[in-house]
């Protein structure tokens, strides 16, 4: 689905954040990348999303339909005057779709169809990140990729978004998910990318559990 | 009343000011560029001296100037990403500076008051064609862009992984917001346009309803404002008359407002 060959990439006259990595997600996969704050993980998903150019190397991606959620809590204008609804149709209009019971079908995977009439603003905070999910399930994605999406969520709803990610993945939707918390990453992942300075080592789910007091520190 | 040419050409290009506006300030505001109407009406000064000394129309030189000071606006945005009200300044103060330079050298003879304060009734029959053509291509433009510019306002970041030219929308809509304050200029003056834009968007915020209500009440409020209260305007000539009443719009929404739930969309 996603390959890497010896992708370089660094900001203006600093070292590589990104160093000679080479990756290969296959279909269906579900990858989480862990790493120190600093290792790459946000910049390595911001060039595969195309915001940046890699220096080196080449990334080449098997198709265009990627949903994306970041990191939003805090980040959005939460006094925004926008309906669930307007926000969902807006991104549908954006990628050419125009069957709108799409809107619905998500809303429903992710547990919020009745709040579709709600502001934005009027939201929690896990409950938006299930929006932007259900914003990133329009148009039957092939790959979606998740930055940091439980910061600032708490336990119990982490769990709720573990199951959707989890249904999600076992459709057959490949899923890449930068995440700290290693319980979520040992619950879901089927491999897991570890990157230090840029440079990544990846690992299938039983090897990165044989290893799991070793990376305890992470 | 509408026996007199200037009354119907000012009724006119009050009616066209009055949907631009709105359509254009809900976008503005939401984007926090809310100061973004006070810089280009303050560049289109200068676009106004230019005009005014090489005999050009001055609207659509003004037009031209803004356009252009709109597209560095945006272009510096990604240079000091983080740091736009410091492009604002930096490009505002290149517009007055042109502005008052060619004033002092006396190469503009008009009196330039007209443009500074706005003047209504004295809107001639070219300006009303210029106003009318920048404000209907506006108008088109944006109902094409309606919901890809939501998008973009909402949510840069996911706009673009959408699929979305955000780069190119986003130059669109500094163009357009330019027209909007090169065919408001006549009208309302360069010192009083960025509250034209601004200040009712304010209002309509304060009901905390769904998208489109917010910009459907806020043409209301423009279109009472100018075609309702049309007489109260050529009477007291008084351009700050509308920034006064949005005031008392948003104390008594302020008031009204108690439910924080949205209409049904649909």
């Amino acid at each position: 689905m996603v390959n890497l060959q010896n992708v370089c990439f660094g900001y203006t006259n600093g070292k590589p954040v990104i160093d000679n990595l080479s990756i290969n997600i296959e279909d269906g996969a579900y990858l989480s990348v862990i790493g120190e704050n600093g290792s790459g993980k946000s910049t390595l998903i911001k060039l595969i999303l195309g915001f940046y150019k890699p220096s080196a190397g080449k990334i080449s991606i098997e198709t265009d339909r990627i949903g994306y959620v970041s990191q939003r809590i805090g980040n959005f204008n939460n006094k925004f005057p926008i309906t669930i609804y307007e926000l969902l149709y807006c991104h549908l209009r954006a990628i050419k779709c125009s069957d709108k019971n799409q809107i619905l079908l998500a809303l429903n995977m992710v547990g919020m169809e009745s709040y579709r009439n709600k502001l934005i603003g009027n939201l929690s905070g896990g409950q938006i990140q299930r929006i932007f999910i259900a914003k990133a399930l329009l148009g039957n994605p092939q790959l979606l990729i998740f930055d940091e999406i439980f910061t600032g969520v708490d336990e119990k709803t982490q769990i709720e978004i573990n199951d959707i990610l989890t249904k999600i993945n076992k459709e057959g939707i490949t899923i890449l998910a930068v995440d700290h918390n290693l319980n979520n990453v040992y619950k879901n992942s089927s491999h897991i990318l570890k990157l230090i300075n840029g440079r990544g080592i990846i690992y299938n789910k039983e090897t990165f559990m044989d290893k799991e007091a070793s990376y305890a520190s992470i | 009343m509408l026996q007199y040419s200037f009354m119907r050409n000012a009724l006119v290009a009050a009616s066209l000011v009055s949907l631009l506006c709105p359509l254009i300030g809900t976008f503005v505001v939401l984007k926090k560029y809310s100061m973004l109407g006070d810089t280009l009406s303050h560049t289109s000064f200068a676009g106004i001296a230019l005009g005014i000394a090489f005999g050009f129309n001055p609207i659509l030189s003004a037009f031209i100037f803004t356009a252009f000071a709109g597209i560095i606006i945006e272009l510096l945005r990604s240079k000091y990403e983080k740091y736009e009200e410091l492009i604002m300044v930096i490009v505002l103060t290149l517009g007055v500076g042109i502005g008052i330079t060619m004033v002092s050298s006396g190469t503009v003879s008009t009196n330039i008051d007209s443009y500074l304060f706005g003047s209504i009734l004295t809107v001639s029959k070219n300006d009303l064609y210029t106003i009318f053509v920048l404000s209907i291509i506006s108008i088109i433009t944006i109902f094409f862009l309606y919901h890809k510019l939501i998008y973009i306002t909402f949510d840069e970041e996911g706009a673009q992984v959408s699929g979305l030219n955000v780069k190119l929308i986003n130059y669109i809509f500094m163009v357009l917001v330019s027209a909007t304050v090169s065919v408001s200029l006549r009208i309302m003056g360069i010192l009083v346009i960025s509250s034209m834009i601004a200040v009712p968007v304010a209002t309509s915020l304060q009901l905390n309803k769904s998208f489109k209500y917010t910009l459907y009440f806020f043409c209301n409020i423009w279109f009472y404002r100018y075609n309702f209260r049309f007489n109260s305007f050529i009477i007291f000539k008084c351009s700050t008359w509308g920034p006064n009443s949005s005031c008392i719009n948003i104390c008594i929404n302020h008031s009204y407002n108690n439910k924080r739930d949205c209409i049904i969309y649909d």
